[in-house]
């Protein structure tokens, strides 16, 4: 073999090589994408499940609360009502028994109301604004503290995962404030801050360190669930200077 | 009609031409079919221009073989009266130089908005080394240019893997079947051919002296996969009259 031909093997060699190299780098491309994709779709899978498992146990919650909200109802509301209605009736006197037929209708007006909060139904027809509205008035009315909600803007149109989820961190974010800080004055507000829209729950009671972190919390529980929305939570909380709770909604 | 371009156009090279022009009209067809916001997108304009461009050139080649006035006036114009038969300034500013830019244009389409800078930093350099390269006489227009072939191939190679890199990481690929991917096909087909042809493309003036049944086998490589490549351009112009055949593109903005 003359030094030539050694050249022209080399050239054809080194072709194919570099044929045969590209050959393998494409398929080993198309091999590892599959794998990739196969992972990618398995962690969509887990997700997705893990977004219904959560959704679930916030319909849960909700029905949770919403039960124990018309126990108190039944209890403190129309229970009064009702033993009312009795006394009217046990008297001789038309405009007692008058009286007693108005509170009666008065009652099957509430159990009318609270039969509907029976199921989520009611979820899809409120706004965000008519439920903290409520939330906040319903809390008022008990006296524990002063109550405020300004509104840059209505929040109608939510897919209703993102509303069952907000309207259960909302929820739990008041009950936790009633619970645990005892303040004098809860403030909500919806604002938009560039091009997010955001809820901010603010309160003046004792608050605590924010600093430690929130994991194993209640609080820890609620990020993750704005997450699964695409949401933001945000806590600031100092010992004597209230809470602040920003969560931003999913773009 | 010029008798040459006649003969330029129908007898010069079957191998090479027939196939050309059988794309080069379906092609025509498709993209006159084509809606007309998508004759507008880049994404169908490109491979189009890119397969009207190949089919000028390729024809004006044979046609300069047949028309050697021309060929001469133009090489010693060009200040190459050594080899006067030769038309490599035509391959190396049509094939060479434009044809890659166009190519690395066409992958960049495909990448996603925050790789496309690399691409378009890799076309100056590539404009700003050719015309160096060409200026200061290192690789003369008339003549072979292995230097500015290798650094064009090699951004096409680099290109390309930025593209695989993009199929494998970002997750608009990762939903789609790359198989069924035209741009997968086109990218895969531009490596072969660079690939392939790299080496014989540096040492091709070597080969012809040394071997020259050789050189020419090994320069057909580069007929068909360029044939290829063409012949993927084609589809993607095509896509859109075939529907559900290919996966849509990712990064799109309108298709």
């Amino acid at each position: 073999m003359n030094p030539t031909e050694d050249q022209i093997y080399v050239i054809i060699f080194s072709t194919l090589f570099l044929g045969g190299l590209m050959s393998t780098f494409v398929v080993a491309m198309v091999f590892i994408h599959r794998q990739r994709q196969a992972q990618n779709r398995l962690k969509m899978d887990q997700v997705k499940s893990e977004h219904e498992k959560t959704l679930l146990n916030i319909e849960n919650e909700i029905q949770q609360e919403t039960l124990t909200h018309i126990g108190r109802e039944l209890h403190d509301n129309i229970g009064q009502l009702l033993s009312l209605a009795k006394l009217n009736f046990g008297s001789i006197k038309p405009e007692k028994i008058a009286e007693g037929r108005d509170i009666l209708g008065q009652a099957i007006q509430e159990v009318r109301g609270l039969s509907k909060q029976l199921n989520l139904d009611w979820v899809e027809s409120i706004s965000i604004n008519e439920f903290i509205e409520q939330q906040l008035e319903r809390i008022q009315n008990t006296g524990f503290c002063q109550t405020s909600l300004e509104a840059d803007f209505e929040l109608i149109e939510l897919p209703k995962d993102q509303k069952l989820v907000l309207i259960r961190v909302i929820q739990e974010s008041l009950n936790n404030a009633i619970k645990h800080a005892f303040p004098d004055k809860i403030q909500i507000r919806l604002h938009e801050n560039g091009m997010r829209k955001q809820i901010l729950i603010k309160d003046n009671g004792k608050g605590f360190d924010s600093s430690q972190k929130l994991n194993g919390s209640g609080m820890f529980n609620l990020k993750k669930r704005m997450e699964t929305i695409g949401g933001e939570f945000y806590l600031t909380s100092a010992v004597g200077k209230g809470t602040e709770i920003t969560l931003t909604l999913p773009n | 009609m010029d008798e040459r371009l006649i003969r330029a156009l129908f007898t010069a090279y079957p191998l090479n031409t027939f196939p050309l022009y059988l794309l080069q009209i379906i092609g025509v067809i498709c993209f006159i079919k084509l809606p007309r916001e998508k004759k507008a997108n880049i994404h169908y304009l490109l491979p189009f221009f890119i397969l009207s461009f190949t089919f000028f050139y390729e024809t004006l080649g044979a046609y300069l073989n047949y028309n050697h006035e021309l060929k001469y006036a133009i090489n010693a114009y060009l200040g190459n009266t050594v080899y006067p038969k030769f038309n490599l300034f035509l391959f190396n500013i049509a094939n060479r130089q434009i044809g890659t830019i166009l190519y690395l244009i066409l992958i960049k389409s495909w990448l996603h908005p925050s790789k496309k800078k690399y691409i378009t930093w890799m076309i100056y350099i590539f404009i700003v080394l050719a015309l160096v390269l060409q200026i200061t006489g290192m690789e003369l227009l008339y003549l072979q240019q292995p230097i500015i072939f290798s650094i064009g191939a090699n951004m096409i190679l680099i290109a390309s893997g930025i593209y695989f890199t993009g199929l494998m990481t970002h997750k608009a690929y990762l939903d789609r079947n790359p198989l069924k991917l035209l741009s997968f096909w086109q990218v895969t087909s531009m490596l072969f051919t660079y690939t392939l042809t790299y080496i014989s493309s540096v040492a091709l003036i070597y080969l012809y002296e040394v071997n020259p049944v050789l050189g020419r086998a090994l320069s057909n490589i580069n007929t068909v996969m360029t044939i290829i490549t063409l012949g993927v351009l084609t589809l993607i112009i095509a896509s859109p009259l075939l529907p559900n055949t290919f996966e849509k593109e990712p990064f799109y903005e309108s298709n």
